[in-house]
């Protein structure tokens, strides 16, 4: 409360008293979701009429969303009644006290079937719950694979260096590992699911960088990229490219391995209307060092903000967004993949999941990035990892100075 | 004859730089309107001048009921996509009327007014222009909501006549300081008040720069994407700019949609500059009548 | 014959229509502009991050934070870059075209249309149409360049970062040069037609009329165009944004403000270096002004 008596004594306006700047009547319930996240009206009119509440759908691009929830949050107003959360601010929005805690408020029995709602604690309070399954599995084109001779999907980062170099030598595909290298998010995670697949970890429970070896997961994952780059396995267009222009490719048929799929995209990948490659793609567990497959989890999930006028209904739109039946309807007309286990085995079980038994079992190692938890530096950290990693793919920096910059960054990040 | 081939290089010139001037900016327009006809599954390609097959399908998803393509069923953006556009007509109609107004009668007092504080004022304003909307959109939300002005034409107006005046006033001040004051003087003597002189002699001699000023506040306006971000939540009053990008969907850029989505967006701003260019071109013979 | 204002009586009426026609500019910039800005520059002394309790007063240690941290200094050596190409392209090319717009007879209407039109484009479709020209595998550029002979091999644009910077500045001034065109074109308008045949009878060229009658006359309308380009490139953001989104080769100062207060959620100093971006903005205009307004000075 502090913060925001000093915000308005240094404005000496007396707008702190309209918390409920939505200035909407109580029966009113908005709600500010991604395009993917807005469900059709039919559906949406059903949960409007059984709450008894009018639904105020607010539609905006990925992009913008978190610009429109930070500008209200440091107004002092709620921007709605239940919000879009990304796992990657949790960290922040937890530290801010942004957002209600929701225990006890949604039943526990269906935050336990979502394996990835422990994602969105922060020190121990849910602050939010997801509705969109989203993690890591490697997405390959099966032909090219067949094509090149090569029998099975590579279960290890060495098996898919050397299938890529099959691939490239029969001139199947020019550049067969699909990656963003661009100065964007996409680069750096795939950068840190790499980490794991090499065995290794971003950071210790001190949040000390475990990267810098030579011999840690983190610097073989970039020595990996770089190198894959230099031979010629990964287009040099790259450096430009974001994650959904690397489906793009995949989509059309010239890259053979998205290497950070994702795991929602395979309904995509499998759609003729939409992909040139809907009868080849085939998904296998993300490779790793170890023998024993590792993934991340991306999700994402609903929220209430403080001082949203309508929490009461907002916790109801939560129940209800994770029911089972609204899970499955988000899946057939988003494509959202079903954040609950029991829900994802339904659908496998009527045949509904494309690659269904691989992302079961993939879907059953999820981890989160942070095993801590997502801190409030991440943001700051991940960015710097994404300018780092495209100026090593540039040439402007060696793999052992990335490292050491990737390092600087997060002790940068997290200093003040 | 001479005279025609004296004239011959330089016509030739005027030939070639108006080619010049067409290539460069419809080059990239004509770009997207080629990508807006192109089957998406095409785009990753050999470019071409010309698509090998061409489709409507974007257009359809932004003008159909419910089309199909490919056989699937795609859902059309028609009303979000009308509502948006009137949302984007609206308010930059507005803001241009209101900011036109203003920034005629208050330039006016700039030049030919004497009142305190006059120059110093006029600084002030015209060096608002350089403030980044990040510095002020935060105390200016704040100032919205408590005014009640969050989603509402009123509210995106008034934000677009701050951020637009300062530039049409400068263009209005510069306007009428270059233009002689007998004429005015001329009206005096003959017993007519200031406020008659503004409105029937110095305002239509400054068409062009009021017709420059309705472009650039409009044109401005029309290309707004923070403030609309931020203080249009819903589509009563959310603009194209902030609509069109929600085309970039989680796992899909529709590059086609959104080409098409601009593509109609280009429409109504050019039909306005064509419509005004009439009095801006009329305001030359106002200009060579003095 | 009494020609300038000052002179004049002044009319007791004169206050009261100056009032009239000033208030609203008072009320609406004061409100909506002088406010909000007081405000944040108040906040940038001290600590506010969302994230941290309280909010102390820190004095200028937000901006001293910004000059010692090098990603700032890169953020502005590019934005000067960009301020530079974009200012020099746009004002030549807005010229060329203003004064072609105002010698075409035949089309005139058309060929302005035509001019706007890159405005015209939402600023997001616009970056998108130039993303797919200048894409390394599929874009026109290369394609044309390959065609033509100019290059023999694809070339991944954005990885030189002078080429960057160069394709970055090229997207905003093919957005931006309408606007100097139409401020240099209304300008070009409102000189009467007769000081040319004065200075044709005069015996004066094309080239010493646009020097001696032209220019002088226009004078006001460049130092505005050079102002505002001036000012749109230091805004500069979503071209360098959507063309190659946080990298450090185009990062502008407007991209790091945004990271900094809406990513890393450390307000103030975001605010602080939007500040220092505003007076840096203003610094520059004001060059061109006084300059201009000095060298015209002709009555």
């Amino acid at each position: 409360m502090k913060r925001r008596d000093f915000l308005v004594s240094a404005l000496t306006l007396p707008l702190f008293a309209s918390i409920a700047g939505n200035a909407l009547a109580a029966d009113t319930l908005t709600v500010l979701l991604p395009p993917w996240g807005t469900l059709p009206k039919e559906m949406t009119d059903r949960f409007a009429t059984e709450a008894g509440v009018t639904l105020d759908a607010q539609t905006l691009g990925w992009d913008d969303i978190r610009t429109k929830i930070i500008t209200s949050m440091v107004a002092g107003t709620a921007p709605a009644d239940a919000t879009e959360v990304d796992w990657s601010w949790v960290g922040q929005f937890g530290a801010a006290g942004w957002y209600e805690p929701l225990d006890g408020k949604i039943d526990q029995a269906v935050i336990d079937d979502i394996p990835t709602a422990s994602i969105f604690r922060y020190d121990g309070k849910l602050l939010a719950v997801p509705y969109n399954n989203d993690f890591r599995i490697l997405i390959y084109n099966k032909a090219h694979l067949d094509k090149a001779g090569i029998k099975a999907a590579p279960t290890t980062p060495d098996e898919m260096l050397a299938a890529a170099k099959a691939v490239k030598a029969a001139g199947i595909a020019d550049y067969p590992i699909g990656l963003p290298l661009s100065s964007t998010e996409g680069a750096s995670t795939a950068w840190y699911l790499l980490t794991k697949a090499f065995g290794g970890d971003l950071f210790d429970k001190d949040f000390k960088p475990l990267f810098t070896a030579k011999d840690s997961g983190g610097y073989k994952a970039l020595a990996f990229e770089i190198g894959a780059l230099k031979d010629g396995l990964i287009d040099p267009a790259s450096t430009g490219l974001k994650d959904v222009e690397v489906q793009e490719l995949f989509k059309a048929g010239k890259i053979t391995f998205d290497v950070a799929g994702w795991a929602g995209n395979l309904a995509l990948y499998s759609d003729p209307a939409k992909s040139q490659v809907s009868g080849d793609v085939a998904a296998a567990l993300m490779p790793s060092v170890t023998g024993k497959s590792r993934t991340i989890g991306l999700p994402e999930a609903v929220g209430i903000p403080t001082g949203a006028a309508n929490g009461k209904a907002a916790e109801a739109f939560i129940a209800w967004v994770t029911k089972p039946e609204n899970e499955i309807a988000g899946y057939e007309t988003l494509g959202n993949l079903p954040p609950r286990l029991s829900v994802l085995k339904m659908l496998n079980e009527q045949g509904k999941l494309k690659q269904g038994d691989v992302l079961l079992a993939q879907a059953a190692v999820v981890e989160p990035l942070i095993a801590q938890g997502t801190p409030g530096w991440y943001p700051q950290f991940s960015t710097a990892v994404a300018s780092t990693i495209n100026q090593a793919a540039k040439g402007q920096l060696s793999v052992d100075d990335a490292v050491a910059a990737i390092a600087k960054a997060a002790e940068d990040a997290q200093k003040d | 004859m001479r005279s025609l081939i004296s004239t011959l290089p330089g016509r030739v010139g005027t030939v070639l730089a108006v080619i010049l001037l067409v290539a460069w900016s419809l080059g990239p327009i004509y770009w997207s309107l080629v990508t807006s006809l192109t089957p998406p599954l095409h785009l990753l390609g050999a470019p071409s001048l010309w698509p090998h097959q061409i489709t409507f399908e974007h257009y359809a998803k932004l003008f159909g009921a419910t089309s199909l393509s490919q056989g699937n069923a795609v859902q059309s953006v028609w009303p979000q996509f009308s509502a948006a556009l009137a949302n984007s007509l609206i308010t930059s109609v507005l803001a241009t009327v209101v900011t036109v107004a203003i920034a005629a009668f208050g330039a006016y007092a700039f030049v030919r007014l004497e009142f305190p504080g006059r120059d110093l004022l006029f600084v002030a304003v015209v060096a608002t222009l350089a403030i980044p909307a990040y510095t002020v959109m935060i105390p200016l939300y704040r100032l919205m909501i408590s005014l009640k002005l969050i989603d509402t034409y009123t509210g995106i107006t008034l934000i677009y006549v701050s951020a637009f005046l300062p530039l049409a006033l400068w263009l209005m001040r510069s306007v009428y300081q270059a233009m002689p004051i007998s004429l005015e003087e001329a009206a005096w003597l003959d017993g007519a008040g200031r406020v008659y002189t503004l409105v029937h002699i110095v305002l239509p001699l400054a068409a062009p720069g009021l017709i420059a000023s309705a472009i650039l506040t409009f044109l401005n306006a029309w290309g707004q994407f923070m403030v609309p971000l931020v203080f249009s939540p819903t589509l009563a009053t959310k603009p194209l700019t902030v609509l069109i990008p929600e085309f970039v969907t989680r796992n899909y850029i529709d590059f086609g949609l959104m080409n098409a989505a601009g593509i109609l967006a280009i429409i109504p701003p050019v039909l306005l500059v064509l419509f005004l260019n009439r009095y801006l071109v009329s305001g030359l013979m106002a200009g060579a009548t003095k | 014959m009494p020609s300038s204002s000052p002179r004049r009586s002044r009319k007791p009426g004169e206050l009261v229509l100056a009032a009239a026609l000033v208030v609203p500019i008072v009320a609406i910039m004061g409100g909506l502009v002088f406010w909000p800005l007081a405000t944040s520059v108040l906040d940038s002394f001290y600590r506010v991050d969302p994230m941290r309790p309280g909010t102390p007063f820190v004095g200028l240690a937000n901006y001293s934070g910004l000059l010692a941290d090098g990603n700032v200094q890169t953020a502005w050596l590019n934005t000067f870059a960009y301020v530079a190409m974009a200012v020099v392209l746009e004002t030549i090319g807005g010229m060329g075209a203003a004064l072609l717009l105002n010698r075409v007879k035949h089309g005139r209407q058309w060929l302005l249309a035509i001019t706007v039109l890159p405005w015209c484009l939402p600023p997001v479709v616009n970056a998108i149409v130039w993303m797919w020209i200048f894409n390394p595998s599929y874009g026109l550029l290369n394609h044309a360049l390959l065609w033509l002979g100019v290059i023999d091999a694809r070339k991944v644009w954005f990885n030189d970062q002078a080429t960057a910077l160069f394709l970055v500045s090229l997207v905003h001034v093919w957005r931006m040069m309408p606007l100097t065109a139409v401020i240099l074109l209304a300008a070009l308008q409102s000189i009467p037609r007769d000081l040319y045949e004065a200075a044709r009878l005069d015996g004066a060229g094309p080239i010493k009329s646009f020097r001696l009658v032209t220019l002088p006359l226009i004078a006001g309308g460049i130092a505005i165009a050079l102002s505002q380009s001036t000012v749109f490139a230091f805004n500069l953001f979503d071209e360098a944004w959507i063309l190659s989104g946080s990298s450090l080769d185009t990062r502008s100062v407007i991209i790091q403000v945004y990271l900094t207060a809406f990513q890393n959620l450390r307000f103030s100093s975001g605010m602080a270096l939007s500040i220092l971006a505003m007076i840096a903005s203003l610094l520059v205009s004001l060059i061109y002004v006084l300059r201009v307004y000095r060298e015209t000075r002709y009555d």
